[in-house]
């Protein structure tokens, strides 16, 4: 399974969702057959609410790991 | 294009500023209203960009974030369209899942083993599925609306204690368990449907239990009558642990051993088993711990040390191939024991009666065969018991007719077919084993059980052999008794008789003077009266069984004649040895006279081809060491030896017992007779024999310490003429005629009375006259009269010394033979010559008797 890492850190909401929402829309097929994960770093503590309760709610999995000065936020289809 | 408007609407405008024209003033503004009409429409792009991102739930968009070109070229709403397609595609997929746990739980509610009910706030049906339905209501379809307790209790209202009410308060389950429902038994869990932090409705949940129930209340049922049947029994049920102590023990279990529930938990089978009883415990031991099982006989100890014997059986009780314990059932059976016990001591003591009753026992069973034999069975049918049982009765109990020779039916058969008792014929012969015949008597009777069923018979049986002889030789006794009795009585006519006659004999030859054909005649028939005289005293002597009247006499005379008298016609002889100086003997004639009779009759009997009979008679004294049978002093010993076939040794000791006897027509009385008057007369007798070589008896009489009046008795002296007076009583006429005549012509002065009352009056009259009687004889029976015996202790009370002479023919009388106890001075047998009374009197009045 790949993992690909997408760096918005410096970005301020919303424009960290929507990029984050481009993306997931961008890996849709490969996140549903399970060939991808994506990670977002940001530093944006906002997009650790607004990334994981959107991802959620199009049917994704999402963790939530802090990193010093940054968080992950890992998207996957259970 | 917005780039476009912004940067080429301002340069190509500003490139032609001067020239107004109406173009482009138009132009000018056309471009503003487009301007206007774009900055209109991208801010309604970026409000509803605002709009999407707060669906999204994010901030909007801060106008400094994003120029509008960037805003254009990133896309929000393309990206959040996909966002959007993304969340709807997850919708739809949460949305099939869901209703496919719709179906799933749709599946469940319809297909649970147990009603289910969904209600709402208000207590309405919400849902329900089909076994709630076949639980409540089959016959129907309930719509939603209705209400719980109308269709589940068939209430119009809900109960105010209706568990379910709570649920909605408290917001916890509730669980009812044996709730009774429409005649059925439920376990019903209700549980809160909680809906947006508020309980919406509740899920009931019904566990039909019935069957639980009634099984239950089968199985409680079942261990209350298996309790009931334990409790209640008479047994004694116990169960032990592995240990000993007891984990169960019923009601009747108690009340034997007398303990309490409250003490049975400190107690073990060891303490109500007996102490001393080691190998009662170990056999205990052996059950609860070891591998014996089963019937079991022990005694048990009761609380106050009774002792019990118990029977029954015990059972080890294991679990998981563990041993627990044991179970045990007993019974007491104390009493049975004791009853078997008695029962056994009576069997014990009806078979020792019965081996030593003196009759012959058998029982047959129904079909007459032998089922027991005592010892004297065994004795009399020459069977033994092992040989007898079995056999039928006929082949052991063989018996015929003494008559006729014939068999008899057999009693037992008899008996088996009427069912009574039967006695048997008394000349029944049986036959023993070895064909012995032997006389019984016997009888026989069914054996009954308690329902009067013949269960079989009992013969009881004795030889009676000998008992027939006895009866023949009683009956011969009794004939001679008769006979006696009939001969004394003749004795005694006849004695009074011959008296008359020799009285007058001796007065015809007083009268008739010496010399003569009449002397001679007289003579004659004096020796006729006086062998009449002798038979008499045989006769008196066959009859009487009384004291002897005991003189003292010479023997040899008497020896001689009862001799001679026994071998008349015998073809054996006589020799008799007497010494000069035998001594005399102290005997009643007439007795003695028999012995010796008897005696040689026998040696002449032991001698039937004739021989000698040896006779001699010794003076003998017994000096006080030699004091056995016979006491010490003088004796006259007679001996009688034959040479004859003598007597086996086995008889020896019989020869005295009356009826024994080897002669064909022996009455078995002759020496018994003897013996007795020996023994009267304190002799005693001897016999000594040898088989083959002849048989010697000696007789041993006491011989007269005063040897005075030497001679023969036989021979009176010529009397002195007497004087004195004497009174003479006698019922005969003839003898106080006779009599009287004899006194007066011995010289004496007589007087004569026919009574008692006739002899106490003239005693007295002479009395009173001074004319006093110097003897008075007197007969011993006066019939209907005063008699001798009275008589005489009349006259003792008027003269104790009026001497007194008894006068009788029954010589046998107890008074003739003690006088001298009565008071008499001398005894007179008739008959008597006239020289026996000159005598008699002589010796009384010269005091001599007195």
């Amino acid at each position: 399974m790949q993992n690909i890492e997408i760096d918005i850190r410096g970005q301020v909401c919303p424009s960290t969702l929507l990029f984050a929402l481009k993306e997931i829309n961008a890996h849709n097929g490969e996140l549903r057959d399970k060939s991808v994960i994506l990670s977002f770093l940001t530093d944006n503590r906002d997009a650790v609410v607004t990334i994981p309760e959107s991802a959620s709610n199009m049917g994704y999995a999402v963790s939530v790991t802090k990193r010093e000065g940054y968080y992950v936020i890992e998207v996957r289809k259970d | 294009m917005a780039d476009m408007l912004q940067n080429g609407g301002e340069s190509g405008l500003t490139g032609r500023k001067d020239s107004h024209s109406p173009e482009v003033e138009r132009l000018q503004r056309e471009n503003e209203d487009l301007r206007q009409r774009y900055a209109e429409s991208v801010q309604y792009i970026r409000s509803k960009i605002n709009q999407l991102l707060t669906v999204m739930g994010t901030a909007p968009l801060r106008p400094e974030e994003l120029d509008d070109r960037t805003l254009i070229e990133l896309d929000p709403i393309g990206i959040i369209s996909g966002s959007f397609s993304q969340v709807l595609e997850h919708l739809h997929e949460t949305n099939e899942q869901l209703k496919a746990a719709n179906n799933e739980i749709q599946a469940i509610f319809d297909a649970a083993g147990m009603g289910i009910l969904v209600i709402d706030r208000s207590m309405k049906v919400v849902a329900y599925n089909a076994k709630l339905k076949d639980q409540f209501f089959p016959e129907r379809d309930v719509s939603e609306g209705f209400a719980c307790h109308d269709m589940i209790c068939n209430l119009s209202s809900p109960l105010h204690e209706c568990p379910f009410l709570q649920v909605f308060e408290t917001g916890k389950s509730v669980r009812q368990m044996r709730w009774k429902l429409k005649g059925r038994y439920f376990d019903v869990v209700g549980a809160p449907i909680a809906n947006l932090g508020e309980i919406s409705g509740i899920v009931i949940v019904y566990m039909d239990i019935t069957e639980r129930v009634l099984a239950e209340e089968a199985l409680r049922k079942s261990e209350e009558r298996y309790r009931d049947l334990f409790e209640n029994a008479n047994d004694l049920v116990q169960s032990i642990g592995p240990d000993g102590s007891f984990q169960y023990v019923n009601r009747a279990w108690m009340e034997t051993m007398g303990y309490g529930p409250e003490e049975l938990s400190s107690l073990t089978i060891f303490d109500v088993l007996y102490p001393g009883c080691s190998e009662c415990s170990s056999e205990f031991k052996d059950i609860v711990f070891g591998d014996k099982e089963g019937r079991i006989e022990t005694r048990f100890f009761t609380k106050d040390r009774r002792e019990i014997i118990v029977e029954g059986n015990i059972n080890a009780v294991f679990e998981g191939g563990k041993r627990l314990g044991a179970r045990g059932i007993f019974r007491d059976i104390t009493e049975r024991k004791k009853a078997e016990e008695i029962l056994a001591s009576e069997r014990e003591r009806l078979a020792v009666t019965l081996r030593s009753i003196g009759d012959g026992v058998i029982t047959t069973d129904t079909a007459g065969r032998i089922t027991l034999m005592n010892k004297m069975g065994e004795d009399l049918t020459g069977w033994s018991q092992e040989e007898a049982v079995g056999s039928a009765i006929t082949d052991v109990f063989r018996i015929i007719s003494e008559r006729t020779r014939t068999c008899c039916e057999n009693p037992v058969e008899k008996v088996l077919k009427d069912g009574n008792v039967t006695e048997l014929m008394s000349n029944t012969v049986l036959i023993t084993k070895d064909g012995t015949e032997r006389l019984i008597s016997d009888s026989v009777a069914p054996i009954r059980d308690r329902q009067s069923r013949i269960i079989g018979t009992v013969l009881v049986f004795r030889d009676i052999t000998e008992r027939r002889k006895m009866e023949e030789q009683l009956m011969n006794a009794e004939k001679i008794d008769s006979l006696g009795v009939l001969a004394g009585g003749i004795a005694h006519d006849f004695n009074n008789l011959l008296n008359a006659i020799m009285g007058n004999i001796d007065l015809a030859l007083l009268s008739s003077g010496r010399g003569g054909e009449i002397q001679e005649n007289l003579e004659r028939a004096e020796k006729a009266a006086l062998r009449a005289r002798d038979l008499t005293t045989q006769l008196l002597t066959f009859s009487r069984g009384g004291a002897p009247i005991r003189k003292t006499a010479s023997i040899t005379e008497l020896i001689r004649d009862s001799a001679d008298f026994a071998l008349r016609g015998s073809n054996s002889r006589a020799q008799f040895i007497f010494p000069d100086d035998l001594w005399k003997a102290v005997i009643d004639e007439g007795q003695i006279s028999q012995v010796v009779n008897n005696l040689v009759l026998n040696a002449a009997q032991a001698m039937p081809q004739g021989g000698t009979v040896r006779i001699s008679a010794h003076n003998i004294e017994v000096p006080s060491a030699r004091a056995g049978e016979l006491k010490p002093g003088r004796y006259v010993r007679i001996t009688v030896s034959d040479e004859g076939t003598g007597i086996p040794h086995e008889h020896l000791k019989r020869i005295f017992e009356p009826y024994f006897t080897t002669k064909i027509k022996g009455s078995g009385l002759g020496l018994a007779t003897s013996y007795s008057i020996v023994r009267s007369h304190e002799g005693s007798i001897e016999v000594e024999s040898d088989v083959g070589r002849g048989t010697t008896i000696r007789v041993y009489l006491p011989a007269s310490l005063s040897q005075k009046g030497k001679g023969d008795l036989d021979v009176l002296p010529v009397c002195p003429p007497g004087s004195g007076r004497v009174l003479l009583m006698d019922d005969e006429d003839i003898i106080r005629q006779t009599t009287g005549l004899m006194l007066q012509r011995l010289g004496y002065e007589v007087e004569l009375a026919a009574d008692g009352r006739e002899t106490l009056d003239k005693y007295k009259e002479a009395l009173s006259n001074g004319r006093r009687f110097d003897a008075v004889i007197m007969d011993l029976t006066i019939p209907g009269g005063i008699g001798g015996r009275e008589a005489m202790e009349l006259l003792r009370g008027i003269d104790p010394s009026v001497r007194g002479i008894v006068s009788s023919g029954y010589s046998s009388d107890a008074v003739m033979a003690n006088y001298r106890q009565y008071g008499f001075a001398a005894v007179l047998a008739k008959p008597y010559r006239k020289d026996e009374l000159a005598a008699v009197l002589q010796e009384v009045l010269s005091g001599g008797a007195a």
